[in-house]
């Protein structure tokens, strides 16, 4: 059953969630059904987290289940339907000047897991490194980290490098780290700030049309 | 007057301290120890275990390095295979710097203090990396037992070093447990991986004449208090506000300290201002109070990032002494 799946999943099961999924598709349930209810269970992980129920393990675990049973589900979609099942691209990275990769790293894997493609430039990324993998790979959404309160200015150089090179209407830009708030949001010109890896993910799902299933 | 040293003790022992605190004018931090091989801005080196550090120029801080080349611990079921210790001088000339150091501290003025980096559980993600070492907590648990008591068992080593040759009155210890709104990990992980090792460590250096614990973790960790004070933690330096530090100074301040509340991003910037120093200054003393609370910088060291700054806040924590005391 699709709800024993997501309360392994979201109770930190591995194995039975993994055993779960695959005698869901011995008896025939749809892969997409299984991947939807293992959507839901990342939402309850990430509400959770917010709660501080869950902390960075638990996250980051959660993930981890979520990729071994997209690989034992991924065999049995049709591959131009998994391809599809992508909510968006992104491009990521933290701004030049700046190399804390952990907190950037995070919120790549929940995004990836979270089913977004993720395309990850690295830490102190210059600008026009931005712009020239925005012109590459079309994304809906950038998504600018910094951990150093030096960061704000790399931060807003790169959303002006983004506009100057004609691109800022066409994606949505969000900014995260330690000590980024609404006025480093507002001083860099970006579009909204997240405090963590689910509001990341939040914000993305949102920006592309997809609803949170859980309150 | 009191002594620096009195008025200290006044201050976490609820007694009747003459004025605040001045961030770590109380520690004479012996730097000295040859606990391993640090790195220096805008190089690379790699330490006695084995792990790559970099700083590249215009950071402020050394990082280690987790890609597939340089990662130390690769599978932590196989950890022996992977860790080795450092084997622990005990030649006099490594340790002839930090004992003269030590012994030219005016120990009735100041308290002659140790320095420990990294912390253990620090440690664990510096051999493999913050996302193995989180994930090897839950599905490994035995094999990170036995990590940590390895990485305890040295650290023992060299605390035993310590003691004998430096005869430290204060220990400060760094060990970072959180990002800046949450503790890495649940407490009651904290409470079965990270609490026993610390047991040991801050009991021994507690059997063998240190009275003060000092413990730097700047980040959120008021879910782990209680455990400090188990530990033995009597000062945590580098609390955020997000800790909300008034109200654990409400909670718990009679069994342990808060130095910080100022938060070292909000204030240590290249541009920084006398303004935003005097408000956040007094934002603290005022909020926090003249018990159990040293106003302090975030950053774990008598030092700021940024010229100046670390010497402005102390004469700003003066001024708001005259205002308060």
């Amino acid at each position: 059953m699709s709800t024993d799946l997501i309360n392994a999943i979201a109770d930190m099961d591995d194995v039975k969630a993994v055993e779960l999924a695959e005698e869901m598709l011995q008896k025939g349930s749809n892969p997409l059904e299984i991947l939807s209810g293992c959507q839901q269970a990342m939402e309850i992980v990430g509400k959770r987290y917010e709660n501080k129920e869950y902390f960075l393990p638990e996250l980051i675990l959660g993930g981890e289940i979520l990729k071994k049973i997209s690989q034992v589900v991924k065999p049995k979609l049709e591959t131009e339907r998994s391809e599809d099942k992508k909510l968006g691209k992104i491009v990521f990275g933290t701004v030049a000047g700046d190399i804390h990769d952990i907190g950037k790293d995070i919120v790549v894997f929940m995004l990836e897991v979270n089913g977004f493609e993720v395309h990850d430039l690295g830490v102190d990324v210059p600008s026009e490194k931005f712009v020239e993998k925005i012109k590459e790979v079309n994304p809906d959404i950038v998504g600018l980290s910094g951990f150093l309160t030096f960061a704000f200015d790399s931060m807003k150089d790169t959303v002006d490098a983004i506009k100057a090179a004609g691109y800022r209407d066409k994606v949505k830009i969000m900014i995260g780290g330690g000590t980024v708030t609404e006025d480093v949001k507002d001083y860099a010109g970006a579009d909204a700030f997240g405090e963590d890896a689910m509001a990341a993910v939040a914000l993305a799902k949102k920006w592309v049309g997809v609803e949170q299933n859980v309150k | 007057m009191l002594t620096i040293k009195e008025n200290l003790m006044e201050t976490i022992n609820g007694g009747n301290p003459d004025r605040f605190v001045k961030q770590f004018e109380f520690m004479d931090i012996i730097y000295e120890t040859p606990l391993d091989r640090f790195c220096e801005p805008g190089k690379e080196v790699t330490n006695n275990w084995g792990i790559t550090f970099r700083w590249p120029e215009g950071q402020i801080g050394q990082f280690p390095v987790h890609d597939d080349e340089h990662k130390v611990l690769k599978d932590i079921t196989e950890w022996r295979k992977y860790v080795k210790a450092p084997v622990i001088t005990t030649a006099d000339e490594d340790w002839a710097a930090a004992v003269k150091h030590a012994n030219s501290v005016d120990r009735s003025e100041k308290f002659a203090t140790a320095f420990y980096a990294p912390g253990i559980f620090e440690m664990t993600h510096h051999l493999m990396g913050m996302e193995d070492a989180l994930t090897a907590f839950y599905e490994e648990p035995e094999a990170m037992h036995e990590l940590i008591d390895y990485i305890t068992e040295y650290e023992l080593a060299f605390a035993n070093e310590i003691v004998n040759r430096l005869h430290p009155d204060a220990v400060f210890h760094h060990d970072d447990w959180g990002s800046q709104r949450s503790s890495f990990m649940s407490p009651a992980m904290f409470e079965e991986f990270i609490l026993p090792a610390y047991k040991k460590v801050y009991g021994f250096y507690k059997d063998n004449g240190v009275e003060l614990i000092v413990h730097h973790a700047d980040c959120y960790a008021a879910n782990l208090v209680p455990y400090m004070i188990e530990m033995g933690v009597d000062i945590w330096q580098g609390v955020m506000t997000t800790n909300n530090t008034p109200e654990l100074i409400k909670k718990y301040g009679k069994q342990i300290s808060f130095m910080g509340d100022l938060d070292s991003g909000v204030i240590d910037f290249p541009d920084w201002t006398q303004e935003i120093i005097d408000r956040e200054v007094e934002r603290a003393c005022r909020n926090c109070g003249k018990l159990y609370f040293i106003p302090c910088l975030t950053q774990g060291g008598d030092y700021s990032s940024f010229p100046g700054v670390y010497e402005a806040v102390s004469e700003s924590i003066g001024r708001m002494s005259k205002k308060m005391f």
